[in-house]
């Protein structure tokens, strides 16, 4: 890699930090937990983790004293973020997980529960399921297929096309990589998911390179 | 289409190592009579080295997670050493234990004893963290008069629920998924409990995994085959024996199961 990348998690007491820390150590970058705006300083590259139901998640967020910080970051400064699990849905305009929810909206669309009349198709989707790239991301191609780890009952709906980069079917066709500019977000778990999705991390630590 | 998943089972029990503690593999025969074999986290890696979907942890010494130290440094080492997913179970008890254990590595936290004494914990689980954390496991054997139970204690305590009845509620109020385990079959290398294991399936709508039994390659396949189980976990079988995890998904996948084989 031609710059040093720093890297920060944003701790809002809603995440699985340890695995996607360890992730992250793997690649020998340095690792901060985030949980107020003076701990951006220095950073090249933010995570938004989050685990659990998307209201919880979206309060804790919104209290933290990161929040206004993470905001500038993404959308005024444009530098380069990932979101995982929850922390892609948040992502979103809406939830209706437990009720309805407000998103912060960068993304758009809404998530909404995985539905099936289908025995087969089980809710929660948990395991191992192929991701087709739908536009080219990140050195991703379009077409390409990996396989890739999911644990979760609500994925995305009505998202514009624009901002889907890889799809997963499971019951239906969900956006599973999105993104828009310098947001990458994953409903899969890329520090789950092997060596398939340290490659995506990997790929993450290069956006905003020169 | 999601794949069919292949979960070893690492059975945890604590030793006595200078003056603390630590976790090792065993396993057992019909739950009793453990055998150690080797250490946990080094065998975690070669089983990510062979492409295993996921880890299922069970510590079966019955501490309390907040006296368990060495269980909880286990799961930050497979977590800190391992890139895959890991549910971890043995002394859940309450809330606190999930927050423990998620904060120290685990996607999943499994509960079993707890949820039978206090079923709404299941339930409280759910709404904190989301079902697909919550996992109940549930160990079953038959009775002197015939009838397949829930049982607690390492199998010796007849709960009386029956199983299908028991996964049901567990899923209305909230389980992410069940691992049911076949106390009579644990260790025994005689094959899985496919009928008990259809009976679920299709009683609920969320995964369910199926253990205890695995004794050759093609117990896998009737796991998933007869038994419709979204996973088979497995301890014995891969402690004894050449069978490797990689052999044993390429007969799954030549029976026409879908399964990862590749990285």
């Amino acid at each position: 890699m031609s710059h040093q990348p720093s890297v920060g998690l944003i701790h809002y007491q809603a995440g699985n930090i340890k695995s996607l820390r360890s992730a992250f150590d793997w690649f020998n970058v340095a690792v901060r937990i985030v949980e107020s705006a003076d701990d951006f300083d220095g950073l090249t590259h933010v995570v938004l983790p989050g685990v659990g139901a998307f209201g919880h998640c979206a309060d804790q967020l919104r209290a933290s004293p990161a929040m206004d910080r993470l905001q500038d970051w993404v959308r005024v400064e444009k530098r380069p973020l990932l979101g995982v699990c929850v922390g892609m849905q948040l992502l979103a305009a809406e939830s209706e997980e437990f009720g309805h929810h407000a998103g912060l909206g960068w993304l758009g669309g809404r998530v909404t529960r995985l539905r099936t009349n289908d025995p087969a198709i089980r809710v929660p989707h948990v395991g191992w399921n192929t991701v087709t790239v739908a536009q080219p991301f990140c050195g991703y191609d379009v077409g390409q297929t990996d396989d890739y780890y999911f644990d979760h009952s609500f994925a995305y709906e009505d998202l514009s096309a624009a901002h889907v980069l890889g799809t997963c079917t499971h019951g239906r066709s969900f956006p599973a990589i999105v993104g828009a500019g310098n947001i990458l977000a994953a409903q899969c778990h890329p520090e789950k998911s092997q060596k398939t999705g340290l490659l995506l991390i990997e790929r993450f630590l290069q956006m905003g390179a020169a | 289409m999601v794949k069919k998943r292949l979960i070893p089972k690492l059975l945890i029990v604590n030793r006595p190592f200078g003056k603390q503690e630590i976790s090792v593999l065993v396993t057992t025969v019909g739950f009793q009579g453990e055998r150690q074999v080797g250490d946990p986290v080094s065998q975690a890696k070669i089983y990510e080295s062979q492409l295993v979907d996921e880890l299922l942890v069970l510590n079966i010494n019955s501490l309390p997670i907040g006296a368990n130290r060495a269980l909880v440094e286990l799961v930050e080492r497979l977590a800190t050493e391992t890139f895959m997913p890991l549910t971890v179970g043995g002394g859940v008890a309450d809330l606190r234990d999930f927050a423990v254990l998620l904060e120290s590595g685990a996607d999943k936290v499994s509960v079993n004893t707890a949820a039978l004494r206090d079923p709404d914990l299941v339930s409280q689980a759910a709404r904190v963290y989301g079902a697909q954390c919550v996992v109940v496991s549930i160990d079953v054997r038959r009775q002197p008069d015939g009838r397949m139970t829930v049982v607690s204690g390492r199998g010796t305590v007849d709960e009386g629920h029956d199983p299908v009845i028991w996964a049901r509620e567990m899923v209305d109020r909230g389980a992410g998924e069940i691992i049911l385990t076949d106390v009579d079959r644990d260790g025994g290398s005689a094959g899985l409990n496919t009928a008990l294991c259809r009976a679920v399936v299709d009683a609920v709508n969320v995964p369910v995994i199926i253990s205890g039994g695995c004794g050759v390659a093609n117990h896998f396949v009737e796991g998933f085959a007869d038994g419709h189980a979204e996973g088979v976990s497995a301890g014995t079988y891969f402690s004894f024996r050449d069978q490797n995890p990689m052999q044993t998904r390429s007969h799954i996948a030549n029976a026409g199961i879908p399964i990862r084989l590749l990285t």
